[in-house]
């Protein structure tokens, strides 16, 4: 029995002063709030904007994107050139670059990543737009791989895929089954994936070998929330180093927070208000049930000059926001078009309501002309406030205005078949601006039963058109340029859609931890969701100093906790053990 | 009424109710347009308590005072007449069950043990998701959701009532079922869907905050619940904005409390001491 007691003891001093040098081993880790779940760990599958994140951390692509410029630099392959009809593009994967086990990482990937594409119908369920257009993918050697596209494509450069290890993935027998969870995951970017906990956490490890460098940090954690709420309040605490995507109240509420440093970026983002212009199908059959009125572009000229976007961008967005235009966010900074003095509309209720009398809306007995509805999502801030604002806004030039908040999906369907007069959306942009001009043009509408196709407005122009196929093939940059300023100035006067806002990123991090950050583009710019992986892999933490006073102070208090705990459980032992032989005699 | 005067509780009660049903009446007819129109106000944000605003003002700069005021009106109509729905539906099935009684009866039965199991405010959620938006799909589903005690509760009384030698009597003097349920059915169930109805209204009123502050209320109509979704949302907590959190939901634990001790002291006047 002595024994035994003393032995007890013996553990628990162990632990206690076995505890301070273990706390003092710690491995650098950065903590980052998330609150979108994973919907896959698939590169080819992974579609939402946490599992791309993820995605881009595990896998370079061929190509990547310039921290302070975003323009394209060195990915897998170091260097590239075209053929003069731009149909045979050639890349070299230099030597040297290795897969986290290891392995060379060789021109032989890069085709077996493309060739799946092309040969796998669901490894084409995430980035198969990029891969429709090309011919044949070859590696003639290690170095070198070929790819040749049955027309000129001009974002070739840009082909956002991961590349995936060849010597894993060939014995990966159906791609939409396989989870990839085989942890640590080999991949080739900066950190390795080692633990998916899902709804809890992920963790990545850094990758010592990768070829850019290894990181700064030894660990990057994504820690689950349910609302960013949860996370503001857990960056206060200082239980995340770094959050995003906080709504402007919240953001505000960490001004002159001790160890807290915000950022604020501008965002890849817009937010805009759809006119119904009367929706079609491909074919031509009218679709859903927007006002006829709204057919008029001179009713939606009206509609847009009506709402006062100043006003928005200051007290609903409270001025995290930029003023909006065109389609391109201002970041992006040679896309983003700015209307000149005569193609500005401003703000004046007085010439909408002109315009609505000369279109032929006289207002009536009553005083209104037409009702409209509109239709936004309760429980998003920006529409349940933004909306008060347009009731008054159209109700000043003589339409009132039904609003309906509905779900998620309610709001989705209502789009999609056209059943809505205005609508809030939005949409991200990315570094080429050929997606989010795409989703203007006549052949995304659906086809007749409907389905397929994803319209952002329904907007059907032929000049609009013209101008979309002619950059497609433009491989000027200055003249594409020139285009894409055009269609964007041609979208807004026909004004499918008014454009609210480029809504500013809002970041915070603990800069009692982290020294800084790198973001992209280097002014102005963002630290997650990127267009790359930057923010992670430049994250700076603080020099290591001796452990401050206090962090010793959890591990005597576990310490403590512990030999407690024995010291109870040992007495409880012994008295049990007294009390059985009491009875026993 | 005397005897209802002998409860202290419930003259407090009753007290506070007749100052929030004045409150609910005269303010949307003394609050200007503009007070609450989020387009039109000039006060800053975020504003705590002071001599200007008594409660401090919103995220656009609205009085939280003012904001109390018109969404008292809209609480307390939607917990009356979801009452009175539930209350309603519950007699005419627990009068209905009771008197005829054999399939009828049964088969109603089964229908009120069926919303009796079934989750209240899940069953709520999905109606106001599935109904369009607006004041009368939150009564309608309130009401739809909270019958079934009040029918539980009536029938047991109607058929205390009918067992009773008076009711025989009427039923030998050629009495239909109209005659009975109206003449010595009915009166004697009253007193007992009173007290019912006022204790439903507490609950109907906290089933209306639930679910605006869920997000599921008329968006375009302040009521108190949707004041706490719009502070949940627009951050009045990491602002630690407590003017705007705490004040609606003190109004609501107000009265519920005055409902419910109404509630009580009625009950206590209208059942006989045994």
């Amino acid at each position: 029995m002595r024994v035994k007691l003393g032995a007890l003891l013996a553990v628990a001093t162990t632990v206690v002063l076995g505890a301070p040098p273990v706390a003092a081993q710690q491995p650098v880790i950065l903590k980052v709030a998330i609150t979108q779940q994973i919907d896959s760990l698939n590169p080819f599958l992974a579609v939402f904007q946490s599992s791309t994140e993820v995605g881009r951390l595990m896998y370079d692509y061929l190509t990547a994107y310039a921290a302070d410029d975003q323009a394209v630099t060195e990915g897998l392959a170091r260097s590239w050139e075209s053929s003069a009809d731009k149909l045979t593009w050639t890349f070299t994967v230099p030597e040297g670059k290795k897969w986290s086990d290891g392995q060379p990482i060789t021109a032989h990937d890069v085709a077996f990543t493309y060739n799946l594409m092309l040969t796998d119908e669901a490894a084409r369920t995430a980035n198969g737009s990029f891969v429709t257009n090309f011919a044949s993918v070859t590696a003639p050697d290690d170095r070198t791989v070929v790819i040749r596209t049955k027309t000129p494509q001009v974002t070739m450069l840009a082909l956002d895929v991961p590349i995936v290890p060849r010597h894993v993935w060939e014995h990966v027998g159906s791609v939409k089954d396989h989870a990839n969870d085989r942890m640590p995951v080999v991949g080739s970017g900066p950190f390795v994936l080692t633990e998916h906990v899902a709804g809890q956490h992920i963790k990545l490890k850094a990758n010592k070998t990768y070829w850019r460098g290894a990181p700064k940090v030894d660990e990057l954690h994504f820690v689950y929330f349910q609302n960013s709420d949860a996370a503001v309040q857990a960056l206060g605490k200082g239980e995340v180093d770094l959050v995003n995507r906080m709504a402007p109240a919240q953001f505000d509420s960490l001004a002159g927070k001790d160890g807290v440093t915000r950022n604020k970026a501008q965002g890849r983002r817009f937010t805009e208000l759809l006119i119904n212009p009367g929706a079609q199908t491909r074919t031509g059959e009218p679709i859903g049930d927007g006002h006829p009125a709204l057919r008029d572009v001179r009713v939606r000229r009206a509609v847009a000059q009506a709402i006062d976007l100043d006003a928005l961008v200051q007290r609903v967005n409270l001025g995290y926001a930029e003023k909006g235009a065109g389609l391109v966010p201002p970041v992006f900074t040679q896309w983003h078009w700015k209307p000149d003095e005569a193609q500005q509309r401003r703000f004046d209720p007085a010439a909408a309501n002109a315009a609505l009398d000369a279109a032929g809306y006289p207002r009536r007995a009553d005083g209104t002309r037409f009702p409209l509805r509109l239709i936004g999502r309760a429980g998003r801030a920006y529409d349940e406030q933004a909306s008060e604002y347009l009731k008054r806004s159209m109700g000043d030039i003589g339409i009132p205005l039904d609003v309906r908040l509905v779900s998620d999906n309610q709001l989705n369907e209502a789009t999609t078949a056209a059943t809505y007069d205005l609508a809030f959306s939005g949409w991200a942009t990315n570094v080429d601006p050929d997606f989010v001009l795409s989703l203007h043009t006549c052949a995304q509408r659906p086809g007749a039963d409907g389905k397929g196709g994803t319209t952002d407005a329904y907007f059907c122009d032929e000049t609009y058109d013209r101008l979309y196929a002619r950059q497609l093939s433009e491989f000027d940059q200055g003249e594409r340029v020139r285009i894409v300023h055009q269609m964007q100035a041609r979208f807004h006067d026909q004004v499918p859609a008014v454009v609210l806002a480029y809504d500013n990123a809002l970041e915070a991090y603990r800069s009692d931890r982290f020294a800084r950050f790198t973001t992209q583009p280097a002014q102005g710019g963002v630290i997650m969701a990127q267009n790359g992986v930057w923010g992670y892999y430049g994250a700076e933490p603080l020099q290591r100093a001796a452990p401050a006073p206090g962090s010793r102070w959890p591990a005597f208090a576990i310490g403590a906790a512990v030999l407690v705990a024995l010291v109870v459980t040992a007495l409880v032992l012994a008295r049990r053990r007294r009390a059985t032989a009491g009875e026993r005699e | 009424m005397r005897r209802f005067l002998a409860h202290r509780t419930g003259t407090a009660g009753a007290v506070v109710l007749a100052v929030a049903a004045l409150v609910a009446l005269v303010a949307p007819l003394l609050i200007p347009a503009e007070a609450l129109d989020v387009t039109r106000v000039t006060a800053p944000a975020w504003q705590p308590p002071g001599a200007r605003q008594w409660l401090g003002t919103d995220h656009t700069g609205r009085s939280v005072a003012l904001l109390m005021a018109q969404g008292a009106g809209t609480s307390l109509f939607v917990g009356l007449t979801a009452a009175v729905l539930a209350v309603g539906i519950g007699t005419l099935v627990g009068i209905v069950s009771g008197h005829f009684g054999g399939l009828l009866s049964g088969a109603l039965l089964r229908v009120t043990d069926f919303f009796l199991v079934l989750p209240a405010l899940v069953l709520a959620i999905a109606l106001s998701t599935v109904l369009p938006r607006g004041l009368g799909t939150i009564v309608l589903a309130i009401g739809l959701t909270s019958w079934p005690s009040t029918a539980r509760v009536v029938r047991a009384q109607t058929l205390t009532i009918e067992a009773r030698p008076f009711v025989e009597r009427a039923r030998a003097l050629g009495g239909g079922h109209g005659h009975v349920i109206g003449r010595h059915v009915l009166p004697s169930v009253v007193p007992l869907v009173l007290v019912n109805a006022t204790l439903a209204v507490a609950s109907a009123i906290v089933a209306e905050s639930t679910l605006a502050f869920l997000g599921l209320g008329d968006p375009t109509r302040i009521s108190w619940g949707a004041m706490l979704h719009q502070a949940q949302l627009h951050g009045a907590v990491p602002r630690a904005a407590w003017w705007f959190l705490l004040p609606p939901g003190l109004a609501i634990v107000v009265v519920v409390l005055a409902f419910t001790l109404v509630g009580r002291a009625l009950e206590a006047v209208v059942t006989p001491k045994r």
